[in-house]
């Protein structure tokens, strides 16, 4: 292996100077920590471009299957700790700075998000690609390089507010732009036939415009440095900097608004996670982002092969979700419009490369395009869809003949009452693997939203549980209680996270039960620190610190919690019963712009929050603290400090949620549902080491089934419940702005509210009681919550992608010869 | 748009001087060609050598001068670059065209079919 560049404290203080000088323009006394951090991140990003140049060779020499990761998220948060701690230079790199004068942890503030996300999934795909990189596989994420992130958040009178996050402004300078392989996309225009010297028919794609897709790379250092994969983020620029010819006839803003036009299509993350948005511009990312990575690994594969044969022996692709799910059509038009293969052969070169994860069960979320939209922006496109369909109800029709009921339910095309492309039809039909994310998600996904394709292609259905990357989660989040474990077990965790295991017996020591206190007492009052810097409420460390941090969605359901903090309140205020101990609870997450409901919680728990830390009867046994622009590097600083993870979705509706696993990693304790993987999380943790209450999904579906759920039954047989929605509704809240909240009562009641809010009320207040009673005795909890750490191991995502790699991509490790 | 003419053995070659045919050129470049059609010209050479963009109104244009040819004339392109042939394929423009390496196989080839 030939490095050019040293690693050692002198060499990295040198290199930091140079490129303060070179890159920047600095002199050494001028530089702020802003321009540390950016040379520091020049002199990280040379190291890994070396590495990354070294791992590419690697691939190439053992001529590597290799995995694209296609997902319109990733949301990677900051990089530049992560890479130091992952190219083995944090303390070089400290040394090196100390002598410069600079504190490293300072500089690592200067570093604003990458939130090129919403939630779950884009972190999801962070996560994977960092297990990629650590394992030595060849896997590579393919994205959009949005000009703007997710929104950040701020409080207006307790009303969310957006404003833009421009992160572009402030990126490190890690990302590598690749203009020499950008690409032409086409959109829009028709389709015309021609006849060729031989008699056969072309459709031919004519009046189109184009838009050019720039890729950037940023690089993605596997822990332990070997192994430097990268991130391509593809960014749209017009086909030309102005039309000419618009431009000399002197309509200069006519020229620029082309440009613009064509720009616009990376502009924006659009901001929500669980409905989709059904705009023009989306459909246009989503196929701006299939288009520009099959560009680009189509050409990878023709450089290498003469012919498509071992596609599906080099190359898997897998659809994160149905936002990439034009790649079925995608590389159908490739192989049969460019490289004129057989139609039949297309498809199962298709079928064979590509697998398409389930994230959802919401309807709401379902995606689908109508018909006469796609037409519009993508004839081609449709045709083949069509194409498709009619070859896939032939394989319908030949396992279930003469059932038109069932073809119409299985169609790629909705028929009425509008005509729409249902994307993950789609998506199942056109590829060989289809998953979903945690074992109840995948066993709901079979028996009710796909069912019918699930008994077509039994052998296609799997499950991969979702997980987290214990670097970023544990080892960066939270680096005392890493080192406490590395110091007690060794540091085989850091890639191989079963080892926590060897914890198990460490959970009744003593010391060890004081040493992880003392860190959670650490990390409490870093959160304090934060609480009381960006919410303006001073939280004392000593308290159960009670989280709730995710998107904020009614299924989620915050304002269950929320009615169960007011139920504490008014046991205070009313009844004069003070808690045994301080609580702390903590909101945090946003809301979709234009979700209204989503955005009306937000108010009401500032305004709950803002009468009870003031309430002088109270006497600051509990606090309730909004925690604004919840993102990555935010929830790296929540999580370490939670006593009490809620996790306490409505059973069936939280396809997996990873926040669960981030929290227990970090010694918290889950009060949840049995949904999504907290299921999976009790099985490994135990009864004892977690809280569960609640309606089941089956318990919920046979309410649905027979439409028995009564909400107002439910209200008259509790008198607590009463009095918590008593108070919520009233002006108790909102003394400024009566009847704000008087919406609740009807929202819950006279809906049949889906989420079961009401339904869930009591067993959830008698989960919170023993819970509470449990945290008194502060030994058994510390051992519970080591025990949680001990037990987590699962839910690492480096065996998430290795089930991945064993069972859907195909791929293998090609690890550095040492 | 500026095409320099030249006639190789009854075969009219097209040689394209610009490096884009777009929307501001398609025009012009359309009717030098639909000229040399209508002045009885039926072998046509397009020689897009110097090429290395054309976008959808510049196909457009050597579509329609494929469409007056009619079943008579020959059309045959020659010297395309990989960006231009990514868009030939694209749109499936290769597979209705003869497209050859050089000028001289193009104009061989049309000749030899005016032989036949």
């Amino acid at each position: 292996m030939l490095r050019e560049l040293g690693c050692d404290p002198p060499t990295l203080e040198r290199d930091i100077i140079r490129h303060a000088r070179l890159s920047l323009g600095k002199r050494r006394e001028e530089c702020t920590e802003r321009d540390y951090y950016l040379a520091l991140s020049y002199a990280l990003r040379d190291r890994m471009l070396e590495r990354m140049l070294e791992t590419e060779d690697r691939y190439l020499q053992a001529d590597a299957k290799q995995l694209y990761y296609l997902s319109m998220e990733f949301l990677i948060g900051r990089s530049l700790g992560n890479n130091l701690i992952n190219l083995g230079l944090f303390e070089s790199c400290q040394e090196a700075l100390t002598n410069l004068g600079v504190d490293l942890d300072e500089v690592r503030e200067q570093e604003v998000d990458a939130g090129l996300g919403n939630g779950g999934l884009g972190r999801l795909a962070a996560c994977f690609i960092d297990s990629m990189a650590t394992m030595h596989m060849p896997g590579f994420g393919y994205g959009i390089h949005y000009e703007f992130g997710l929104f950040k958040q701020i409080f207006d009178n307790g009303w969310q507010k957006e404003k833009p996050d421009h992160w572009l402004d402030e990126w490190t300078p890690l990302e590598l732009p690749r203009p020499d392989q950008a690409c032409y996309i086409p959109v829009y225009g028709r389709i015309e036939e021609f006849i060729d010297h031989t008699g056969q028919k072309h459709p031919m794609w004519l009046d189109w415009n184009v838009i050019v897709g720039v890729p950037y790379d940023i690089p993605i250092v596997g822990y332990g440095g070997q192994t430097v994969n990268y991130l391509r983020l593809f960014a749209a620029r017009p086909s030309t900097e102005f039309d000419i010819s618009i431009f000399n006839a002197g309509d200069y803003f006519r020229a620029l608004e082309q440009k613009i036009e064509s720009e616009k299509i990376s502009k924006i993350l659009y901001p929500s996670d669980t409905f989709r948005e059904g705009k023009e511009l989306r459909l246009l990312q989503e196929y701006f982002l299939v288009a520009c990575s099959l560009r680009d690994i189509i050409r990878r594969y023709v450089s290498k092969h003469d012919d498509f044969e071992s596609l599906p022996g080099k190359v898997a692709i897998q659809l994160n979700d149905t936002h990439p799910a034009l790649a079925v059509a995608e590389l159908m038009r490739i192989l049969v419009d460019e490289y004129a293969i057989n139609w039949h052969q297309a498809f199962d070169l298709t079928r064979q490369s590509l697998g398409y994860t389930n994230h959802t069960l919401l309807p709401e979320a379902l995606e689908t395009w109508p018909v006469d939209l796609l037409e519009q922006i993508l004839p081609r496109h449709m045709q083949i869809i069509y194409d498709i369909n009619a070859f896939f109800l032939a394989e319908v029709e030949a396992r279930w003949p003469g059932n038109p009921h069932r073809k119409s339910r299985m169609s790629l095309i909705q028929e009425a009452p509008d005509r729409l492309v249902r994307m993950a039809h789609l998506a199942i039909a056109g590829s060989h693997a289809t998953n979903g994310v945690s074992t109840l998600h995948t066993e709901l996904l079979k028996s009710s939203v796909v069912s019918d394709f699930y008994e077509l292609w039994p052998e296609r259905f799997s499950s991969k549980t979702n997980g987290i990357t214990q670097r970023r989660w544990l080892l960066k989040a939270n680096p005392e209680l890493a080192e406490l474990i590395t110091q007690t077990i060794g540091s085989k965790w850091i890639t191989d996270l079963d080892h926590l295991r060897e914890l198990e017996p460490l959970s009744q020591d003593t010391g060890f039960q004081d040493a992880f206190l003392d860190i959670k007492r650490k990390n409490k009052q870093r959160l304090c620190a934060l609480i009381s810097e960006t919410a303006w409420v001073e939280a004392i460390p000593d308290a159960m610190f009670d989280i709730h941090a995710k998107r904020i969605h009614e299924y989620k359901r915050q304002l269950l919690f929320l009615m169960s903090i007011v139920h504490e309140y008014l046991q205070i205020v009313d009844e004069g019963i003070l808690p045994q101990f301080p609580k702390t609870f903590v909101f945090a997450g946003k809301a979709a712009p234009g979700y209204t409901v989503a955005k009306r919680l937000i108010k009401l728990i500032n305004s709950v929050g803002q009468i009870i830390n003031t309430d002088p009867k109270v006497k600051d046994m509990i606090k309730l603290v909004f925690v604004p622009d919840y993102r990555v590097s935010v929830a790296e600083k929540i999580i370490p400090a939670a006593n009490v993870s809620e996790q306490i979705s409505t059973a069936g509706k939280e396809a997996s949620g990873t926040g669960n696993m981030k929290f227990a990693l970090n010694g918290a304790l889950t009060l949840g549902t049995l949904d999504g993987a907290n299921i999976e999380i009790r099985e490994e943790v135990g009864d004892d080491n977690i809280y569960i209450f609640g309606l089941t999904s089956s318990q919920i579906n046979e309410y649905q089934r027979k439409r028995s759920y009564n909400p107002h039954r439910v209200y008259e047989q509790n008198p607590d419940l009463q009095r918590v929605l008593g108070a919520l509704s009233s002006d108790r809240f909102c003394p400024h702005d009566p009847g704000l909240f008087q919406w609740l009562i009807p929202y819950l009641m006279d809906s049949n509210d889906q989420y079961f809010h009401l339904a869930d009320f009591e067993s959830y207040i008698q989960a919170r009681q023993q819970m509470t009673r449990e945290f008194t005795d502060t030994k058994k909890w510390a051992a519970k919550a080591i025990l949680n750490i001990a037990r987590i191991g699962r839910f690492s995502s480096d065996r998430t992608v290795r089930e991945y790699a064993r069972d859907i991509w195909g791929i293998r490790p090609v690890p550095p010869q040492m | 748009m500026n095409v320099e003419f030249a006639e190789h053995n009854d075969v009219m070659v097209a040689f394209v001087l610009a490096d884009q045919i777009d929307a501001s050129s398609a025009g012009s470049f359309r009717d030098n060609i639909l000229g040399k059609i209508e002045q009885g010209h039926k072998r046509i050479v397009l020689d897009l050598t110097k090429v290395d963009f054309i976008d959808s109104s510049g196909l457009g244009a050597i579509i329609s001068a494929l469409k007056h040819l009619g079943e008579e004339g020959e059309l045959a392109i020659c010297g395309v670059n990989e960006p231009v042939m990514s868009l030939f394929r694209l749109t499936r423009m290769n597979r209705i065209f003869n497209i050859f390496d050089t000028q001289e196989e193009a104009v061989a080839a049309l000749g030899a079919k005016k032989a036949e």
